[in-house]
């Protein structure tokens, strides 16, 4: 008899054999078992830690902190709700109106701005402590940056996966060349931006279709979209100067609306760069179809290539959002107490004369969490595969 | 019963269409009549699709016009052509149930719903899907989703049906059945049809008139019956027929067609150096050695029901012939083949012309 044979039955094979080796295709050796759902419950605890740490911490006062470490609530120490008194109650606003009220400042401030250059508008000032107010704007300005960034994001992702753009090399070049002297003429001859900016675009179509047949080397889709991941290469922490400056030159800084610009510019590329992926996996002949039964360019992005990717559209969305959420960079140079959001809320519970506010601290972060767990719980319905099941095969 | 529409012309007038430097398809010719079935055949990369492509606005010809119902098309978008097509992988849309398929080109013509539901149960009771309204893709068999496509085709009554390789995905019974199911629907709507594929079968059986195409240049466009019985040259009489025609390589002297071994009297005259003789396998007949136009040892027997396939070998070439089916041979044994003089074609080896 064979080896191969013999082995066959499971009584002749040894015992580091049947450790090692999985019972049946697509199935773990117990070895393999042990290991991997080892590595799993300890990485587990790394995750887990610091949250519940973050949870107990929140109901700890001064003392519990300071005397411990203590992990077991009610054994090593009593849980109290002082730190969520000091958050909440430490303003006489704090009500349902008040949160009411900061909405409507939100768009009363943006329509404000929006017609700025022509009337001026007073803003309303914020009168609500400070945590429902980082609480509300992280919410208006996360979902508000996410549904804006998604938006262009996607449709501009859609139109790389379909349309074949060859930009010309020459004009790109001009287009800069051009730019270069808007900003010399504004800031040397103090000539208005307006007129600049008109001038040179009007002089870039006429120059684009004079000269633009004569360029020959081109430019296509896969340079367009490398040249636009490429700005998410760029640490932020290059750029906050010089858009400290713009901002406060239109009066930006310390805005709704402009934290909404920003986090959403921020975030194209990676919408764009992810979308981009989904729209051109979706199989063409669906939207030729629609195209022949007579749906606009508009129509088939709208009711069949959207539906289609509404599994990668909600994952972007997510990760947009939570990035949005937790950004700091942008909100310590760009804000300072009208539209404050909840990570600088926690950083500044690290006061310099009293230390860190542990518990404090702590109370918001349980705070900042919560929406999280949410959208991620609503969204995850979406990201359920098979959308795509029954689309082109037999 | 859906009413008839009185079916439109198609031309193709010295369409081109090169993707950068590689032609897929030499100035195009082609009329087709009103109402009539087309069949475009071919092999993957003969261009079929690309010329399909073309009528339906989804490419553009790099030169030459297209006309639908004798107006010039060739750069109107597709939506404006009045086609409908079915393609290959049916292009349901998943998220949408039957009905809402079906009724997708209504929907975005602004049909009103009521009207629109009348259409859509109208054309599903035309393919028998009248009972799978509320599905979804997903839910259905290949044969029933190839239904719903079709379905979608004919809600709105187009000029012309564009079908691309509609039936390749379903299984050989399938795809009998449906081809006589579209055969009797074309011919009952009496709306002109463009049909693609590189099946022989569906094209010999669904046509009007069959244009094979190879490497983008038209061979032949003729009915199913002169494309089988009277090829235009070795290409098409190799395409066609299954299977294939037999080949012998030679030379044609006054009448006498040479190979290596034997000489065959030939239907044509002339003097060709490299000469190709064809012979179908049903036109051959097994006798004995001695009593054969050629000689041959016998290769396979396969018995497929209604006949028997026998595959001699001669010399290094194989030589198929449809024999009885209670036909037996040893493999190895010495037979001869003998055939008609009028079912035999010669063509000129050098560039695959029929000589007459």
């Amino acid at each position: 008899m064979s080896t191969a044979l013999y082995k066959l039955d499971k009584a002749n094979r040894t015992v580091l054999e049947r450790l090692f080796e999985q019972p049946a295709v697509g199935k773990m050796s117990p070895v393999a078992k042990v290991f991997v759902y080892s590595v799993l419950v300890f990485w587990s605890i790394f995750v887990i830690f610091p949250i519940y740490w973050v949870v107990i911490t929140a109901f700890k006062d001064a003392s519990a902190v300071n005397e411990g470490p203590y992990y077991l609530p009610f054994v090593d120490f009593q849980p109290n709700l002082d730190a969520w008194r000091t958050l909440l109650t430490a303003d006489p606003f704090c009500d349902g109106y008040a949160i009411l009220r900061q909405f409507g400042l939100l768009v009363h401030n943006s329509l404000a701005f929006l017609v700025s250059p022509l009337v001026h508008v007073d803003r309303m000032e914020p009168q609500i402590c400070r945590v429902y107010l980082a609480f509300t704007n992280s919410l208006v300005i996360g979902v508000a940056s996410t549904v804006l960034c998604v938006t262009i994001g996607s449709m501009a992702a859609y139109a790389l996966a379909r349309i074949a753009y060859k930009p010309k090399f020459g004009n790109i070049v001009m287009f800069v060349v051009l730019s270069l002297l808007v900003i010399v003429a504004t800031s040397y001859a103090r000539v208005p931006w307006y007129v600049t900016s008109a001038v040179a675009l009007a002089l870039f179509f006429l120059l684009a279709r004079v000269f633009g047949k004569r360029f020959t080397s081109t430019l296509g889709n896969n340079d367009i979209l490398f040249w636009i991941i490429s700005q998410r290469i760029l640490p932020p922490i290059v750029v906050i100067i010089p858009i400290y400056m713009m901002f406060q030159a239109v009066s930006l800084l310390d805005t709704h609306l402009g934290l909404i610009i920003i986090y959403a510019v921020a975030n194209l590329p990676i919408v764009v760069w992810l979308m981009h992926d989904f729209f051109a996996g979706l199989p063409i002949e669906l939207e030729e179809s629609a195209q022949l039964d007579g749906a606009t360019r508009f129509g088939i992005f709208w009711d069949i290539v959207l539906p289609l990717t509404r599994p990668g559209l909600a994952a972007t969305t997510l990760l947009t959002l939570i990035l949005n959420w937790n950004e700091y960079l942008f909100a310590v140079f760009l804000t300072t107490s009208k539209a404050l959001t909840m990570p600088i809320m926690v950083a500044a519970k690290n006061s310099g004369e009293k230390g860190i506010l542990w518990w404090e601290m702590c109370a918001v972060i349980a705070v900042m969490i919560v929406p999280v767990i949410l959208a991620a719980i609503v969204l995850q319905r979406f990201i359920a595969r098979g959308v795509l099941l029954g689309a082109v095969k037999g | 019963m859906l009413s008839q529409k009185p079916g439109v012309p198609v031309s193709y007038d010295k369409v081109q269409k090169s993707f950068g430097a590689v032609r897929v398809l030499e100035e195009l010719n082609l009329q087709v009549q009103p109402g009539e079935f087309l069949v475009l055949l071919g092999a993957s990369g003969s261009g079929k699709t690309t010329a399909l492509r073309i009528l339906s606005g989804l490419e553009t010809a790099t030169e030459g016009r297209v006309r639908i119902g004798g107006r010039d098309v060739t750069d109107v978008l597709p939506k404006y052509r009045d086609i409908s097509m079915v393609f290959q992988s049916y292009a349901l849309y998943p998220h949408k149930t039957v009905g809402e398929n079906i009724g997708f080109p209504l929907k975005v013509r602004k049909v009103n719903p009521a009207e629109r539901d009348v259409a859509v149960r109208e054309a599903a009771a035309q393919v028998q899907l009248d009972s799978l309204l509320h599905r979804y893709p997903r839910e259905l068999s290949g044969g029933q989703k190839q239904r719903v496509a079709l379905a979608r085709a004919i809600i709105r009554r187009p000029s012309v049906f564009l079908m691309d390789e509609p039936l390749s995905n379903l299984d050989a019974k399938l795809r009998g059945h449906m081809r006589a199911e579209l055969k009797y629907m074309q011919h009952s709507l009496g709306i002109t049809t463009i049909y693609v594929t590189h099946d022989q079968v569906e094209a010999m059986t669904l046509a009007h008139r069959v244009a094979i195409l190879e490497k983008g240049i038209l061979q032949q466009l003729d009915t199913p019956a002169k494309i089988y019985n009277d090829p235009a040259n070795l290409f098409v009489a190799q395409f066609i027929g299954s299977p294939p025609m037999n080949i012998v390589k030679g030379s044609l002297e006054n009448g006498v067609f040479i190979c290596k071994d034997a000489k065959v009297p030939s239907p044509v005259k002339g003097k060709v150096d490299n000469a190709v003789l064809g012979v179908r396998p049903e036109d051959c007949s097994i006798t004995s050695a001695a009593k054969g136009a050629l000689k041959g040892t016998v290769y396979t027997t396969e018995l497929i029901g209604d006949h028997t396939l026998v595959t001699l070998k001669i010399g290094a070439d194989f030589l198929t012939v449809k024999a009885a089916k209670d036909y037996t041979a040893r493999v190895g044994e010495t037979v001869g083949v003998t055939f008609s003089k009028d079912h035999l074609y010669v063509f000129d080896a050098s560039d695959g012309k029929r000589i007459r």
